[in-house]
């Protein structure tokens, strides 16, 4: 039988997950009126962000510590993969408009 | 693992992940669906800036915000839920499963104002690419997620840790999904 994570460990990541959602928002500057591009270090605050978070929900709520390095590896790498794309593209368009 | 007994033995290559392995090829075959349509938008918004700012600042992010709120509290709920069903406290995981169908619910009816507010003002999947995108990819999502609640109705009348289990890697999976659309779709501009 696997071994879950235990309330604790899921309450802690709940909470790492919710204030990682919140920084993002004030990353992206949602505060302000009027809409402008967000300068590059706050995109790669809401990209790391999301990183951080789909790597703790892979690692707890989906319980992969649980797996051999070799799927954790491989989990976290097609996120990472997704998210240089996403980034990429950012870039591409920001450098170009 | 070595030392450790396999979760799944007789697997083969899936035997050492947690819970049902058809459940991860099915994760596995998503995220890899997804990426896909994750990179297309990012390529189709270098292709064409200037469309998809303009197009981008008609959403509302704080709402987004929110409905990531909303589903990051639903699976911990269900996470709880396999907890509670891993100790045999199957009250208690019911009850769990109960508050993480309630907040996907949430979900569905925040989604589907900002719908309604974007058809109301005559932003249509055909406006232009943005919002072909836009539509695409979070109905695509949505649609997991109804599939997920019941998936999760499914199992909080059909009770064991095998099943919940099964269940709740979906659920994860809907909101492994939430958390790279919205800041692809809503936040980087």
């Amino acid at each position: 039988m696997t071994a879950h994570p235990g309330t604790r460990r899921l309450l802690a990541t709940w909470a790492t997950l919710m204030a990682l959602t919140v920084i993002s928002m004030v990353s992206a500057r949602l505060d302000q009126g009027d809409w402008q591009a967000l300068p590059l270090w706050s995109a790669g605050l809401v990209l790391a962000a999301t990183g951080f978070k789909a790597q703790r929900l892979l690692m707890v709520y989906l319980n992969l510590r649980a797996a051999t390095p070799a799927w954790r590896g491989a989990f976290v790498g097609l996120v990472v993969l997704t998210l240089a794309l996403i980034g990429g593209g950012y870039l591409v368009a920001r450098l170009a408009g | 693992m070595s030392g450790r007994a396999l979760p799944n033995p007789g697997w083969g290559p899936l035997s050492a992940l947690p819970g049902n392995p058809l459940m991860w090829v099915l994760i596995l075959s998503e995220l890899l669906v997804f990426t896909a349509f994750f990179a297309l938008y990012a390529w189709q918004r270098a292709a064409d800036t200037a469309l998809f700012d303009v197009s981008q600042r008609e959403l509302d992010p704080l709402m987004g915000g929110l409905n990531t709120l909303v589903l990051l509290t639903s699976g911990l709920c269900v996470a709880l839920a396999v907890e509670a069903t891993s100790a045999e406290r199957i009250r208690r995981a019911r009850q769990w499963l109960s508050a993480s169908m309630g907040l996907g619910v949430g979900f569905c009816v925040i989604k589907v104002v900002e719908y309604a507010d974007k058809l109301a003002a005559g932003l249509t999947p055909e406006t232009n690419a943005f919002f072909g995108f836009y539509y695409g990819l979070t109905a695509f999502h949505f649609a997991h997620v109804l599939f997920g609640l019941g998936l999760l109705a499914l199992v909080t009348w059909r009770t064991s840790l095998d099943n919940v289990e099964t269940a709740a890697a979906f659920w994860h999976l809907v909101d492994l999904i939430w958390i790279l659309l919205y800041p692809l779709v809503y936040l980087l501009r």
